[in-house]
């Protein structure tokens, strides 16, 4: 694998913080317990994902993916989903507000291609449109 | 679309760099699975965010990754290194 020949998509951020609404997007292989997992079966990847409400219950959270160790997101999801640590920063005044839509996918995939020209827009998409974020908080497993 | 400004916590610093993010913070010694810190350690994750937060207010420079240390995570782990072809 070599270094991407793109530009840095490079957003400039000129909003206060705390009047700032924020999404979590995570590639950790998060979604609600009622949704359908990922999956893990396909050695190709799923390229699908999940939206993920913003009053979601933490305990309401798990993760399907295969390549990495997520015993501990399994016992507090915050180590790779910070969606009670968001409300905190929200209670606190350090952020405006938490965006009405969250995004987890499972980011392993085989299908680069796919996943960089189908899913990715996809789910800026969702953000852009749906969630209302000024910014987004990006994290993987 | 105008883009959407974006900062991505990582613990494999030298893999994520290949896709060029524009901002990043790596905290240092965390082990994949742990990018916030460990479970139940509120404290230490609302640090990191609000670390992770402030990148998108400060001059940083586009495709940087900003290391951070934090000791009350405990043990370090090191990163993945990307394999030279």
């Amino acid at each position: 694998m070599t270094i991407s020949r793109k530009c840095v998509p490079f957003t400039p951020f000129d909003r206060d913080l705390a009047k700032s609404t924020i999404a979590i997007v995570t590639a950790g292989g998060v979604h609600l317990r009622d949704q359908e997992g990922f999956n893990i079966a396909d050695e190709l990847g799923d390229l699908t994902y999940r939206e993920i409400p913003p009053d979601v219950n933490s305990t309401q959270l798990m993760v399907t993916h295969h390549h990495y160790d997520h015993t501990d997101a399994d016992q507090d999801i915050n180590v790779v989903f910070p969606i009670d640590a968001l409300r905190d920063l929200e209670a606190e005044g350090f952020i405006g507000a938490l965006a009405k839509k969250h995004i987890g996918y499972m980011g392993y995939t085989m299908q680069l291609k796919a996943m960089y020209e189908g899913t990715a827009p996809q789910i800026a998409n969702e953000i852009d449109r749906g969630s209302r974020a000024d910014a987004v908080i990006l994290t993987g497993g | 679309m105008k883009g959407i400004p974006t900062v991505l916590i990582t613990v494999s610093p030298e893999v994520s760099a290949q896709m060029r993010p524009p901002r990043s913070l790596y905290p240092k010694g965390f082990k994949i699975g742990n990018s916030l810190g460990r479970p139940g350690m509120r404290d230490l994750q609302k640090k990191v965010l609000r670390d992770a937060l402030n990148l998108l207010t400060q001059d940083t420079r586009p495709g940087e990754t900003t290391t951070i240390e934090y000791p009350e995570y405990g043990e370090q782990y090191e990163p993945p290194r990307v394999k030279k072809i």
